[in-house]
C-alpha cells in the first residue's frame, strides 16, 4: 500500500494512511467504550479520502455507499454504549443490549446478515484499497466484538456467513466479488475464533492477511480484475502455479500454508462439542474450493488453453512470486521448527 | 417517575431517525439529515444522561466534534457525488 501510494504520485493519501493505522490503535487500546467509538469514527474519516476519487464515477459511489453504512453503524453503536451505560448493564453478556452491540460492530465488518455493501463496494475499489479494507478495516471491529459479544447470537451469525459467503461466490465472474466472498466466509471462522481465545483469532488472522496479501499482489500485478482475463494471457507455468497455490491455500487445503489456522479451529470446535457447527465449517468449505479449483484447474490439465496473442511477460517480479509460493507451500512444516 | 418518560423520547427519536435512513428517499441529502437527526437524539440523550450522574459535559463536547467531523465528511462525499453525477438523486446509481 505505501508503494502504490508513493508510485502513483499520492503521497497526500500517506497521511490519511497514518491516521488509518493510529485509529485501530486508538479503538482497540481504549478502557472506556466511548474511546472505542472515537476510534471507529477516525477510522471511518480516514478511510474515505483513500478511496475517493472525484474524476472517478465509480470511487464515487463507492465511497457514498462505504460512508453511508460506517456511519450509521457507528451511530447505532453509540446509542447501543449510552444504553448499556445508563442501565449499567456492564457484567452480564448475555443480553439484548450485547445483541445490538454485535450488530452494529458485524455491519461495520461486512458480516452477514449485514454483508450487502460489501462486495458492491470491493467492486469498486482497486486492488491496493481492497487490501485495505479486507484486513485492516477488520481488526478494530473483531478486537471490540471481542469484549462483550453474545455467544448464541454469534453462533446463529457464524453460520450465516459461512452459508452465504460459500454460496454467493458460486456466480461470480468478478475476482473482486469473488474474493470478497471469500473474505465474508472467512469472517465466520474468524468471529468463532474470537470466541475461543483472542490469540487464536490473531493468528487466524495473521496468516489470512498474509495469504490475501499474496493473491491481491498477484493480482495487482498482472492488472487482472475479471476472470476471463485469467484465461486469455498467455501466463508463464510458475504464475500458474502459484495462482493454483494461493488458492487452493485460501480454501484450506493441506499441506499448504491456510490449512493450519481452519485445523486449530477445527479442534478448537471439536473439544468444545460444536459438532454441528463443525459439519457446517466442512461443507462450505467445500464449496469455497469447489469454485477456486473451478477457476484454474483447466490450465493444469494436459489439454489447456493457451492463446498466442497476449504475451504476459513477468521478467522481473518473478522473485515475488517464487517467495509467495515457497512460503504457502513450506510454512506449514517450517512452523514445526519453531520451537526446538 | 414521570421524569424517567424521557427515556422513551430519545428511543423514539432514534428508532424514527433509522427509519427515514433506511426508507427509499430521492435525494441523498435527506439520508445524511437523517444521519444528522439520530446524532441529534444522541446528544439529547448524552445531555441527560450526564445530567443524572452529576458528570461534567466534556465527553458531550468531544462527541459532537465527532459527529459534525461525520456530518461535514457526508456533505463533501455528497459534493463529490453532485460534481460528478451532476445531482444527489438515488437513481443516478448505477455503476455498482
Amino acid at each position: 500500500m505505501f508503494f502504490f501510494i508513493l508510485t502513483n504520485n499520492n503521497s497526500n493519501k500517506m497521511f490519511f494512511l497514518f491516521i488509518l493505522f493510529f485509529s485501530t490503535l486508538i479503538s482497540i487500546s481504549s478502557n472506556s467504550w466511548f474511546g472505542c467509538w472515537i476510534g471507529l469514527e477516525i477510522n471511518l474519516l480516514s478511510f474515505i479520502p483513500l478511496i475517493s476519487n472525484s474524476k472517478n464515477l465509480l470511487s464515487v459511489e463507492t465511497s457514498l455507499k462505504y460512508f453511508l453504512t460506517q456511519s450509521l453503524a457507528s451511530i447505532n453503536f453509540l446509542f447501543m454504549i449510552l444504553i448499556k451505560f445508563s442501565l449499567l448493564k456492564n457484567f452480564n453478556m448475555n443480553n439484548i443490549i450485547s445483541i445490538m452491540m454485535n450488530s452494529s460492530l458485524l455491519m461495520k465488518m461486512g458480516s452477514a446478515p449485514f454483508h450487502f455493501w460489501f462486495p458492491n463496494i470491493v467492486e469498486g475499489l482497486s486492488w491496493m484499497n481492497n487490501f485495505m479494507l479486507m484486513t485492516w478495516q477488520k481488526i478494530s471491529p473483531m478486537i471490540l466484538l471481542s469484549y462483550y459479544f453474545n455467544k448464541n447470537f454469534l453462533i446463529f451469525m457464524i453460520i450465516m456467513n459461512l452459508i452465504i459467503g460459500s454460496l454467493g461466490g458460486l456466480n461470480q465472474t468478478s475476482l473482486r466479488k469473488l474474493l470478497a466472498f471469500s473474505s465474508i466466509n472467512n469472517l465466520g471462522w474468524m468471529i468463532f475464533s474470537i470466541m475461543i481465545s483472542e490469540n487464536l483469532w490473531l493468528f487466524y488472522f495473521l496468516i489470512y492477511s498474509m495469504m490475501i496479501f499474496m493473491m491481491i499482489s498477484l493480482f495487482f500485478l498482472m492488472n487482472m480484475y475479471f476472470m476471463n482475463q485469467l484465461f486469455i494471457n498467455n501466463m508463464n507455468f510458475f504464475i500458474k502455479l502459484n495462482l493454483l497455490i494461493n488458492f487452493l491455500s485460501l480454501g484450506g487445503l493441506p499441506p499448504f500454508m491456510g490449512f493450519m489456522p481452519k485445523w486449530i479451529i477445527i479442534n478448537f470446535l471439536l473439544i468444545n462439542k460444536f459438532y454441528f457447527l463443525t459439519f457446517i465449517f466442512m461443507m462450505t468449505s467445500l464449496i469455497i474450493i469447489y469454485y477456486y479449483i473451478r477457476i484454474i484447474y483447466s490450465s493444469f490439465m494436459f489439454n489447456y488453453f493457451k492463446m498466442k496473442w497476449v504475451n504476459l511477460l513477468m521478467k522481473n517480479n518473478m522473485s515475488l512470486i517464487n517467495l509467495s509460493s515457497f512460503i504457502s507451500i513450506s510454512s506449514m512444516i517450517l512452523s514445526t521448527f519453531i520451537f526446538m | 417517575m414521570l421524569i424517567y418518560d424521557i427515556w422513551f423520547l430519545f428511543i423514539y427519536m432514534f428508532f424514527v431517525g433509522n427509519l427515514i435512513f433506511v426508507s427509499k428517499n430521492k435525494h441523498l441529502l435527506v439520508v445524511l439529515l437523517s444521519l444528522e437527526f439520530i446524532v441529534l437524539s444522541i446528544f439529547f440523550f448524552f445531555l441527560v444522561l450526564l445530567m443524572f450522574i452529576d458528570y461534567d459535559m466534556y465527553m458531550l463536547m468531544v462527541f459532537l466534534v465527532f459527529s459534525v467531523c461525520e456530518g461535514s465528511l457526508g456533505l463533501s462525499i455528497l459534493v463529490s457525488m453532485i460534481r460528478s453525477h451532476g445531482n444527489d438523486y438515488f437513481q443516478s446509481f448505477s455503476m455498482l
